[in-house]
């Protein structure tokens, strides 16, 4: 009976050391791809930002002879060849040192994680918001499939998914701040400071979840075990919450994973209209100062954002549902 | 039934540990958050600029925008008041002894904010880590001094291998600030640079990166404790947030804003904006071996052409000043005897018929996509003359790479460029702009060099003067540069708080009032 309703298509039952070993050998796998990627990640940064220009010209002012551009080229290194330096850099990586930031003459390392707290923050808010509000909406979107409910959630789940973050920050700016005197418009320091931004990176986020939870959860609904359920007594609440949800939520951890990933990647332009000093402001900041170290770091620190949160996900996957077998 | 719960399994634990985890971290998040923004006590002025400051080690970086922070918390030698007048700080007279000798006298019961005391050893120790190469500091101005000597406790000389009539004007900003010898011997450059101590009226408080640094007034400074307790420098670099945040009253002083922002602040209750004479001049710089630009009479033709007042108008709402040469109104060496070009398009189109150009010509206008109103407008004008410049946009960093290179047709035979020099004498822009072989000279002319010369080696001012005029006529004759304006600078705040920059525009903010 638990096997009907848990898993309506039960696979080959492995004995349970067998399936711990292949777990662990699955993740060894994804971990050993995962730092491939990372290789590939840092080695395209670097040639990249190699192409994109010398960095000496807007560090120095514009009327520095050449002997001091020659001197701090040799100080950072700018005059070895690209080979030595691109050894230089992987030297360095291995070691957990992502080189000094030029522009600002200190560690990358800190100098990211001087920023990460807020823009972990504004992510971690984003995300509770929009799952506060995103899984109700496409439950009872679901539920109440091709009725009213359903139409007007999924039209403001519509315009939520496209309409642009920074736009919907201005006119937060605009009414909450500039008019209302309500909340700040910039800055960071307290909580009052962190609403808006919070809002305007959340929008999308729950339109995207909303969607796939609703999509997601009519499917489940409409399947034969559901009807099973049903005619056994169960409340529909049992029903839709207790198995309809569980089953759905597959590719809703993987939207939230995926979403995680990009608020943590910094919503570079909601930290521009706020002022929000995340790590995609100093992003930003580091490409207009052709701030190679900087540059590098922070490509490579949203590579590992994203390789880890897939990680998680697929992990997760093998253990919400154990139909699903990783790496086969 | 019983058996139809949902056990305990893995899944809802990964799920309770999905939802749990953030929450967990949120409070301490949030948390740390608050505590960072414990109002100050005492009255407060918070102002706004685009940029944060690189570092806070002042002989560590070049940049205007960061020294707008640090010229609060640390004085120079000598400085520029309100008249855009050279007047004492840190020191008190300062005389030529020779060619190659500047003598400096010392102002008494000066104290750094730890305690210090401020004497002729500190400027020694000053200026000679900012000339260590091992400081790899990017300030170029004291390139001809090779140490100081101390002469006793309160009096120091400048020994310099060329003369350098400008030396104290030079000592009013970058290289000129004093830093403190025994703090940094014990707590090391790091240090310093994280929590910087100075002789100015404001000492160090915090320095949130990207978001604002803190400075509480100097109790024990020289001169007089700013009519403030708190000054708060905050980095808005968006300009429609910092006029937001201006009027969601989160800053009471926004600075370094275009005139054409300030428009949209019109109208508005309890907005001041006001507007100052800036220094900061721009113009066209000509490739003077182009074909077409080669000849003096096509040049010419430019700057008839050219309706300066009308594009003031047009891209800064009318905050400019035209500019005869390449020497800014308040810099030393400027003649008002020399007037611009007279707006005369038939002039214009005659002149370059007699080049050869009877049906106009064709070029390229590049400029730094921060500039693309202003490079459109000229070209706009441009046409009027049969002009055909096409409007070529970079972004900012590639325009400053190629602007600094050494190839010189890096950015085109005309381009759109602006400098201010902050030193106010007429000897930085001719430099980096005129003398032959500079990384920005696209003209030569044996001449022009000569003058050049002439004024920067000799320190009389009568004589660097007369080299200067002459400068400025053979660049009006010779028109190696199409000349345009000097650009106001623009301050706008709330109805309680004043301030007034000089033509440098620094944000020296010991002086700013708040009148509640």
């Amino acid at each position: 009976m638990t096997d009907l309703i848990a898993s309506p298509a039960p696979a080959v039952r492995r004995t349970g050391r067998n399936r711990t070993l292949s777990l662990g050998r699955t993740v060894l796998g994804k971990i050993v791809s995962s730092l491939i990627v990372l290789l590939v990640v840092a080695t395209v940064a670097f040639l990249l930002v190699r192409i994109s220009g010398d960095p000496l010209a807007l560090l120095l002012p514009p009327d520095a002879t050449k002997e001091q551009a020659d001197q701090l080229a040799a100080e950072l290194g700018l005059n070895q060849s690209l080979f030595a330096q691109y050894v230089d850099y992987l030297g360095g990586l291995v070691q957990g040192d992502l080189g000094r930031s030029i522009f600002f003459d200190q560690p990358v390392v800190s100098l990211i994680g001087e920023r990460l707290p807020a823009t972990a923050l504004l992510a971690v808010s984003s995300l509770v918001l929009s799952l506060l509000i995103s899984l109700p909406a496409g439950i009872l979107a679901s539920v109440h499939r091709g009725r009213i409910t359903d139409t007007i959630i999924s039209g403001i789940v519509l315009i939520g998914q496209s309409t642009p973050a920074f736009w919907v920050g201005i006119v937060f700016i605009l009414l909450f701040a500039v008019r209302l005197h309500a909340l700040p418009a910039a800055g960071y320091g307290s909580v009052a400071h962190l609403v808006l931004p919070t809002f305007t990176l959340a929008i999308y986020s729950i339109a995207v979840v909303a969607r796939v939870l609703r999509t997601s959860l009519a499917e489940e609904l409409s399947a034969d075990y559901i009807r099973t359920a049903t005619a056994k007594g169960l409340t529909r609440s049992q029903v839709v919450i207790g198995h309809g949800l569980r089953n759905a939520s597959l590719p809703v951890v993987t939207v939230v994973g995926l979403e995680l990933g990009s608020l943590l990647g910094g919503a570079i332009l909601t930290e521009q209209v706020f002022s929000w000093p995340g790590i995609g402001r100093l992003t930003v900041e580091a490409i207009a100062n052709r701030d190679f170290p900087l540059v590098q770091g922070a490509v490579l620190f949203f590579a590992l954002v994203f390789v880890v949160v897939n990680l998680l996900v697929d992990l997760s996957y093998t253990l919400l549902d154990p139909r699903v077998r990783l790496g086969r | 039934m019983r058996n139809l719960q949902p056990p305990l399994s893995r899944r809802r634990l990964l799920q309770a540990a999905a939802v749990g985890v953030p929450l967990l971290g949120l409070p301490t998040l949030l948390a740390g958050c608050g505590a960072d923004s414990q109002a100050g006590t005492g009255r407060r002025i918070r102002v706004s600029q685009s940029v944060d400051p690189t570092t806070l080690d002042p002989q560590k970086q070049g940049g205007m925008t960061t020294m707008n922070v640090l010229i609060n918390l640390f004085d120079t030698l000598t400085a520029r008041d309100v008249h855009n007048e050279l007047v004492p700080r840190l020191a008190t007279s300062w005389t030529a002894v020779d060619d190659h000798h500047w003598r400096f006298v010392l102002r008494r019961g000066v104290t750094f904010h730890n305690g210090e005391r401020f004497d002729a050893q500190t400027v020694k120790f000053s200026i000679e880590r900012l000339l260590d190469p091992k400081t790899q500091s990017p300030i170029v101005e004291l390139r001809y001094v090779t140490g100081v000597r101390v002469v006793d406790r309160y009096t120091v000389d400048f020994v310099l291998d060329q003369p350098d009539p400008v030396l104290p004007a030079k000592l009013s900003l970058f290289g000129g600030v004093m830093v403190p010898p025994k703090y940094l011997a014990d707590a090391g450059d790091e240090k310093f640079a994280a929590a910087p101590v100075g002789t100015g009226p404001f000492r160090f408080e915090s320095w949130k990166r990207g978001v604002s640094i803190r400075m509480r007034a100097y109790e024990q400074h020289w001169e007089s404790r700013p009519g403030y307790d708190e000054l708060e420098i905050q980095t808005i670099q968006n300009p429609a947030s910092a006029l937001a945040a201006l009027q969601s009253d989160e800053v009471d002083l926004v600075t370094g804003l275009v005139p054409d922002a300030a428009l949209q602040l019109e109208g508005y209750k309890g907005v001041r904006v006001s507007s100052f004479p800036g220094l900061r001049m721009s113009y066209l710089s000509l490739d003077t071996t182009d074909p077409a630009f080669s000849d003096v009479r096509v040049r010419r033709a430019l700057n008839h052409a050219m309706d300066v007042p009308l594009l003031v108008k047009a891209t800064l709402n009318g905050h400019g000043r035209e500019v005869p040469t390449m020497i800014p109104r308040e810099s030393f060496g400027f003649d008002p005897a020399i007037a611009p070009y007279s707006r005369d398009l038939d002039q214009a189109r005659r002149l370059l018929a007699q080049a050869g150009h009877p049906d106009g010509l064709s070029t390229t206008l590049t400029a730094s996509s921060t500039d693309a109103t202003t490079a459109q407008a000229i070209s706009g004008l441009l046409t009027k003359v049969g002009v055909q410049a096409k409007v070529s946009l970079l972004d900012p960093s590639t325009y400053s790479q190629r602007l600094t290179s050494d190839n010189r047709k890096a950015l085109g035979p005309m381009y759109l460029a602006s400098t201010t020099g902050w030193t106010l004498d007429g000897s930085s822009p001719v430099q980096s702009n005129v003398r032959t072989g500079r990384r920005q000279s696209r003209w030569t002319n044996p001449l022009a060099d000569q003058l050049i010369d002439r004024e920067e080696n000799s320190i009389r001012p009568a004589d660097r003067q007369k080299a200067f005029s002459s400068l400025q006529r053979l660049l009006s004759q010779e028109a190696p540069f199409v000349f345009l304006y000097q650009a106001d600078t623009i301050v706008i705040s709330n109805d309680r708080v004043r301030w007034t920059p000089n033509v440098i525009g620094h944000l020296a903010l010991q002086s700013a009032v708040r009148d509640d």
